[in-house]
């Protein structure tokens, strides 16, 4: 990570009313809170909301928020926006419901069709063939594996705040890390 | 086992060493972490590796690399990016000048259709050549990645630019982007991102309008508004109809991205500031905006006319095109008054002065405000919501185009009715009936025309010639056609025109069935123009059609033969408008009954003093009845008077203002009809005493109407109080010094105690009415006692 573009800089530009600041800074993280969106979504939501609208939403939340975001930390950024991604979701969430509960309420009766394909993936996570590998192996991960691979990998989270996230010692959290790279570097062995 | 556990364990240290590490964004690679733990890196590195493999996955896209050339013209430097791709600025090495080269973000490049589209409109851009819009040179060639080349514009973003400003120099500024969109829409290109970031402007103040039609086409296509990672796209600018993704957009969704952005020039602020993109949609969709007014007092009201009359929430109260707000930007330029009347406004006044009118209610029940009172300021804010007709405020002025018109409406209905009145040997038949219709259908066309296009007050001026000239038209082809000839009831003295044979004859059943036929086009006049001028049109044709039909039922032979007679049918004609009047009023079309109430009116004193007047078979009812009247006249206008009474209380009843006019009304015409009658009776039993001094009844008579004229005077005078009459008091005050010199005259004659006396009553009077408050409660305790 280069000095010009430490993501320290990059919000101070943004905050500054650098547009341009924003766009870096966004392209910076784009793919990995795509990851973490998508496991945020849970298998209910993934089918109708795609990734790209929450992504868009939580940008453009993120975007007129920005100047209430402190640095405290390289990964903080990152943090921020994965918090603003959960509130979108679960505005999402709210809307869905809405949504659903006016359909039932309007048509008791017909069937309300399944989405074709609930397994839509982001076209941000489609670009590139590899990524798409990527959440098979995730997929692939017992939750727990997984839900560590994602905060220390995708987040950026460090080890202790992966302990405090889920609720385990330091200690068995770097075990739980580490068996999770295992397995995971084991599933690409396979692949 | 216990090795593999510990070793795990230190496997689990080191990985989590390295996942920190990264986490403080610290530079390590892999193979230099597994040179710090050497007995490990056998297991550790291909985890490390691993994670490497997800970053690498999880890497930022690649800005693609600026090209070294497109077109031929070379790269100097990227000066912006946006929805759709870069923009470069380069040198055309050959003229010497620089120019802009707008690139399709390869992401899109990639799609074969939006490829192809992005080609197409900057192909149909070429051809629009504006002075105010950025010109397109040439489009990229084949082999190289889409793009082309336009017009470098330097210059300032308008935001920018505008704040050096002044008022006059941004509407003139706004004036010339709403010429340059309207020249787009003339073109079928809806712009759809109007901001000011993309008008520059240049030092000599013309702007320039960038990035019309393509940004968000492409977009749309793509399904998206604008790509995640790219600059968002703020909906700032956004119209209603746009933020609920309604499609397809018209020229009017850039109209109120023109009066956002001219909103914020004169104001320095967004109309619909938010912190959220979704609480930004909701007010762009459903708030009204500060007005501008409120935040710059200094503005100009005409420009925040303009700006509110765009951001009509409703495309059809905004401006049709861009082209009429230039057109309102040039009136306030050139100092004329804009035409623009906000819908905004009377919604915004709609829901507070319900507020206060309920709070004037409140008052009146409470006793702060007494009912004239509050119906003065209801009328007043009555007025204040009719503000939909804010242009009749111009209508009434007296300008030199507003007189030219109305005279020539004039001329033009006089004209039409000459065709009427007489007949002319060189035009006659189909010709006259030609003539007629194509002097009365083009000023409905052009009424209706200019009532859209919102140039109210032409309208209306054609539109009232119309209502004038429709009638003539229905009567010159009736005249020439020979529909409805007949007589009434056969007799041609019954026949309006056989009293006037100077003109061409027309008959009573033609003129009834003109204006009758003409009654439905006001009706859809006032329901399409909603001005209640039509309303009072209705109105009045309505009340010519109410004598049309006296005129039909044999009104010309009653004249002959009683001319009471017609009055006495007048009655019911008054009861028809009063009922229509109340009718209207219930279903709260007050604006409508405020006409039918007035002719109520005068039909009914008009009907009431013609029948008293003409009626002979009442004069002589009343004689027998009451011989002491000799059935005079006189008598019966106390009669009326009484009526009217009658006729007042029934109508106070009623909680209506405008059924208390009605009763005001009523109630105005007592005091003369009772205490002229008096003076003339008086007048008249004096007369006849003076002609047989020894009668002692007529010397009684005189003397009691002598002395009965002061004393109801005195009545009225104190009558004015319980509804602050004003003319009850006045004609008291005049009646009571009529009477009292009648009274020096014959009852009091050179008697000095007279005239001495009353001084002396007025100055007690006086007096009295200084100490009221004491003095009744002395009085009041006298009276106890």
């Amino acid at each position: 990570m280069g000095v010009p573009t430490s993501s320290f800089d990059l919000v101070e530009k943004v905050q500054g009313g650098d547009r341009e600041a924003f766009s870096g800074l966004f392209r910076k993280y784009s793919r990995r809170l795509a990851v973490l969106i998508h496991y945020k979504l849970g298998e209910e939501l993934r089918g109708s909301r795609e990734v790209d609208d929450i992504l868009q939403e939580t940008l453009l939340r993120a975007f007129r928020d920005i100047g209430q975001f402190h640095y405290r930390a390289p990964g903080s950024f990152l943090s921020w926006l994965s918090s603003i991604a959960d509130h979108a979701i679960v505005d999402a969430a709210r809307y869905e419901g809405r949504e659903r509960r006016r359909a039932a309420e309007l048509e008791p009766l017909s069937q309300v069709p399944e989405p074709a394909d609930t397994k839509t993936p982001s076209r941000l996570l489609a670009q590139k063939e590899d990524v798409a590998r990527l959440l098979e192996r995730l997929d692939a991960l017992p939750a727990d594996y997984r839900q560590a691979i994602l905060l220390a990998k995708i987040e950026g989270l460090s080890t202790a705040e992966l302990a405090e996230r889920m609720g385990k010692s330091r200690e068995a959290a770097a075990l739980l890390l580490h068996r999770a790279v295992k397995r995971f570097r084991e599933l690409t062995g396979g692949a | 086992m216990p090795d593999v556990e510990a070793r795990e364990r230190l496997l689990a240290a080191a990985l989590a060493d390295y996942v920190d590490r990264q986490a403080r964004e610290e530079p390590i690679d892999p193979e230099n972490f597994c040179r710090l733990h050497p007995d490990l890196a056998e297991d550790l590195l291909p985890q490390l590796e691993a994670l490497a493999d997800i970053d690498r996955l999880t890497e930022p896209p690649e800005p693609p690399p600026t090209p070294e050339r497109l077109s031929g013209y070379r790269i100097l430097s990227e000066i912006g990016s946006g929805g759709m791709g870069r923009v470069y600025l380069a040198l055309d090495e050959r003229l010497g000048r620089k120019v802009a080269i707008k690139t399709l973000s390869p992401r899109y490049a990639d799609n074969p259709a939006l490829r192809e589209r992005f080609m197409h409109e900057a192909r149909a851009m070429a051809r629009l050549v504006h002075p105010n819009i950025a010109r397109i040179y040439s489009l990229g060639p084949d082999g190289e990645p889409p793009h082309f080349v336009m017009e470098h514009v330097e210059g300032a973003p308008l935001a920018d630019a505008a704040r050096a400003l002044t008022l006059r120099q941004k509407a003139e500024l706004m004036r010339k982007v709403a010429l340059a969109v309207e020249f787009l829409h003339q073109h079928q290109v809806i712009h759809r991102d109007l901001k000011p970031g993309n008008i520059l402007v240049g030092p000599d103040l013309e702007p320039k309008l960038l990035d019309f039609g393509l940004a968000l086409d492409v977009a749309d296509r793509a399904g998206r508004l604008t790509h995640p990672g790219e600059v968002v796209g703020t909906p700032d600018y956004f119209s209603p109809e746009q933020a609920r993704a309604e499609s397809p957009l018209d020229a009017r969704s850039d109209v109120f991205s023109l009066g956002t952005i001219l909103y914020e020039l004169l104001t320095g602020a967004l109309p619909f500031p938010a912190a959220t993109p979704a609480q930004q949609m909701r007010k762009i969709c459903e708030e009204d905006p500060v007005l501008p007014r409120r935040i710059d007092p200094s503005l100009p009201g005409d420009l925040q006319n303009v700006c509110m009359k765009a951001l009509e929430k409703d495309p059809a109260n905004r401006y049709g095109s861009a082209r009429e707000m230039a057109a309102d930007l040039e009136r306030f330029l050139a100092g004329e008054a804009v035409v623009a009347a906000p819908a905004s406004y009377s919604r915004r006044m709609g829901g507070k002065v319900a507020q206060h009118l309920q709070e004037l209610e409140g008052w009146r029940q409470d006793q702060i405000l007494s009912d004239s009172e509050y119906d003065a300021l209801r009328k007043g804010y009555d007025r204040l919501t009719e503000r939909e007709d804010a242009w009749i405020m111009e209508v009434r002025r007296l300008s030199l185009p507003q007189v030219s018109l109305y005279l020539g409406a004039w001329i033009l209905v006089v004209g039409a009715a000459l065709m009427v009145l007489f007949r002319y040997a060189q035009l006659s038949g189909s010709a006259v009936v030609l003539v007629v219709s194509a002097a009365t259908l083009p000023t409905l066309w052009i009424g209706i025309r200019s009532w859209k296009s919102d140039q109210h007050r032409i309208a209306v001026a054609y539109l009232l010639a119309f209502c004038l000239l429709l009638p003539v038209a229905l009567l010159v082809a009736m005249g020439e056609y020979g529909a409805f000839a007949g007589f009434t009831q056969g007799k041609e003295n019954l026949e309006l025109f056989s009293k006037l044979p100077a003109f061409k004859r027309t008959t009573n059943a033609q003129l009834w069935w003109a204006m009758l036929l003409s009654l439905p086009a006001y009706y859809w006049l006032r329901r399409f123009t909603r001005a209640s001028v039509f309303s009072l049109v209705f109105a009045v044709m309505t009340a010519l059609v109410a004598l049309a039909t006296l005129l039909r039922l044999g009104m010309l032979e009653w004249i002959d033969n009683d001319p009471g007679r017609p009055y006495f049918y007048l009655i019911p004609c008054a009861l028809l408008f009063l009922a229509l009047g109340m009718a209207l009023e219930r279903l709260r079309a007050t604006s409508d009954s405020r006409y039918f109430y007035p002719i109520a009116v005068v039909f009914t004193i008009v009907a009431l003093t013609g029948v008293v007047t003409f009626h002979e078979p009442y004069a002589k009812w009343l004689h027998s009845a009451a011989p002491w009247t000799r059935g005079q006249l006189e008598y019966l206008f106390i009669l009326n008077a009484g009526l009217y009474f009658a006729l007042q209380t029934l109508c106070e009843r009623f909680r209506s203002a405008q059924m208390r006019a009605v009763a005001k009304a009523f109630r105005f015409l007592i005091p003369g009809h009772v205490m002229t009658s008096l003076l003339l009776l008086g007048l008249e039993a004096t007369a006849r005493w003076e002609k047989s001094p020894a009668n002692g009844a007529m010397r009684l008579e005189a003397r009691l109407f002598e002395l009965l004229l002061p004393l109801v005077a005195c009545g009225f005078v104190f009558g004015s109080i319980p509804k602050q009459m004003k003319n009850f008091f006045a004609s008291g005050l005049f009646f009571l010094a009529v009477g009292i010199v009648r009274l020096q005259q014959n009852f009091f004659k050179d008697q000095a105690m007279w005239p001495a006396g009353l001084l002396a009553v007025g100055l007690v009077l006086m007096l009295a009415a200084a100490r009221y408050a004491p003095l009744k409660l002395a009085l009041a305790r006298w009276w106890r006692r």
